[in-house]
């Protein structure tokens, strides 16, 4: 059973993004999957498949975020319904079960979140005691010593990840939805924000951001009645090593990235050259660096080399993140490189659009990556305008 | 003084690590059919999913695998001492396990650095293995 071009990514839904102050997290979740319906061209009553993201304690008095309250809300009684309740990232590829088993023809993925206003920032829990008794908490502390493993492995540090921040932020420059739109950043800025977690500074942290994002996913077949080109899901993958990064060997490489990044690209038929660009699951800045060194777009070391003089910016030869990404345009998990793939496939991002506006190529293949936990879970899809 | 940090909450599976913390011994589940030292611990091996299993001591000597300096509280209690470090030793004979390096700066601190333990007697009911560089 191939699924290769089976099924498609037929409408996007955006909400207000950054600090947008007294809103529910399911506001952002209706708002999201209301507009998402509406720009596939489709009504409420087409949408059979529901599946929120992960799923976080609520803020504020709200009430907490299950997927029956959003679909109460959006008025469904959908036949298919899922939240995670870590970050495992399986969401397409259960939609895709679903719709492949018959059971549902449209289904819709939603975020949302309130962090920002909120006042809830990744890390202050409490829920693993033999980590917080020493003082470990968060994302950041994690990833950082993954980071550090990974300096003591090969070539890597600031002088690498200053390369994806900057020219992430380059595109956020170009995108008046991004959080960090009016903020330029330049190597000294990177150097100048000031250490989290170290290796870890600030700019190498991603945005925490209130709103929400939303996709549908139905048959090509049902794709090519509606409105947009139709951007299909070429390939896709995933592969989780699981482990608690403090017992984790795999922090340096190979990730989760290697399995995940083989099978969606063998699943599409394509090799690395054949990909225009990338929307890669950044919640730091090495996270991107040791995707694309795993899905093999460089050896463990020579990233340093392949980032500088302008790779993955606008202009560069293989464009990264190309909304601003997690660290420039705002925090929606994985759905923030999904939106932005299938809008760059669809012709649909005004002036950061791949081809000749940003002197890039016209994209027809790009590859997204989503990441949870502490490099603990990974899924890969590879999307392309049919 | 009141000690401000979080404290260990022993549940089934770990209850035994936390009274041997009392007594000063590193204690850690061994698999009796293929031989694992396992942490977090478990019922079960999960290589060999064998429920054969003895209690070792392990000696608290090892090297640094990995390490973070906290810039940043994330818990009031913390606050007093940052920057502060937290590392995954590379035990002799053990698990990586999560600590805390104290006693040194975080600037001299590298990875593969040979490491021993330090008891830690935070109230009357817990003490915490801590990790200090040899010198
Ligand atoms: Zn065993």
């Amino acid at each position: 059973m191939n699924l290769k071009d089976k099924y498609a990514i037929v409408g996007l839904g955006y909400t207000p993004q950054g600090r947008v102050p007294d809103r529910t997290a399911s506001s952002f979740h209706v708002e999201a999957i209301s507009n998402a319906i509406k720009d596939a061209g489709l009504e409420k009553k087409d949408i059979d498949g529901l599946i929120c993201y992960r799923h976080f304690p609520s803020l504020g008095g709200e009430p907490d975020v299950t997927p029956y309250l959003v679909a109460q809300q959006i008025g469904l009684a959908p036949k298919a319904m899922s939240q995670e309740a870590n970050c495992a990232r399986s969401q397409l590829l259960n939609a895709l079960g679903w719709l492949e088993a018959g059971l549902c023809n449209y289904v819709v993925i939603s975020y949302a979140h309130n962090p920002l206003s909120g006042g809830r920032f990744f890390g202050e829990g409490t829920d693993n005691y033999t980590k917080a008794v020493f003082g470990q908490f968060g994302a950041t502390s994690g990833y950082a010593m993954a980071a550090r493993r990974a300096m003591h492995t090969f070539n890597t540090g600031p002088e690498t990840w200053k390369y994806i921040a900057v020219g992430q932020r380059k595109w956020a420059n170009l995108n008046p939805i991004a959080m960090m739109h009016d903020r330029t950043m330049t190597f000294q800025n990177y150097y100048d924000s000031r250490w989290v977690v170290e290796p870890l500074r600030l700019f190498d942290n991603c945005l925490v951001s209130d709103g929400g994002r939303a996709c549908v996913v139905t048959s090509v077949e049902r794709a090519r009645e509606l409105r947009h080109p139709v951007v299909s899901i070429m390939g896709i993958g995933q592969h989780n090593p699981s482990c608690e990064i403090e017992q984790a060997t795999h922090m340096a490489g190979p990730t989760g990235a290697k399995i995940s990044g083989m099978t969606a690209m063998e699943m599409a038929g394509i090799t690395l050259d054949d990909i225009d660009a990338c929307e890669i699951y950044d919640c730091f800045t090495y996270t991107v660096e040791i995707t694309l060194q795993d899905y093999g777009f460089f050896n463990p070391g020579e990233g340093e080399d392949w980032f500088k003089d302008g790779t993955i910016e606008p202009g560069g030869r293989m464009p990264v993140n190309t909304s601003g990404g997690q660290l420039s345009e705002a925090y929606y998990m994985g759905l923030t490189q999904l939106t932005e793939a299938t809008m760059q496939l669809m012709g649909r991002c005004g002036e950061r659009q791949l081809g000749p506006k940003t002197n890039t190529k016209t994209p027809e293949i790009i590859l997204c990556s989503d990441n949870g936990g502490i490099l603990q879970t990974h899924s890969t899809t590879i999307l392309r305008r049919l | 003084m009141v000690y401000q940090k979080p404290l260990p909450k022993p549940n089934a599976d770990d209850r035994f690590f936390w009274e041997g913390c009392k007594e000063h011994k590193l204690l850690f589940q061994k698999c009796l059919d293929c031989g694992l030292v396992r942490w977090p611990p478990s019922i079960i091996c999960p290589n060999c999913h064998s429920n054969a299993t003895e209690v070792i001591e392990v000696a608290g000597r090892g090297k640094i695998y990995t390490y973070a300096v906290y810039h940043q509280a994330y818990h009031p209690g913390f606050e007093k001492d940052l920057p502060y470090v937290t590392a995954v030793i590379e035990l002799d004979g053990g698990p990586h396990f999560l600590s805390n390096l104290i006693d040194c700066e975080p600037d001299e601190v590298k990875c593969d650095m040979p490491v021993e333990i330090v008891w830690e007697d935070i109230t009357k009911e817990f003490s915490l293995p801590k990790f200090k560089l040899v010198r």
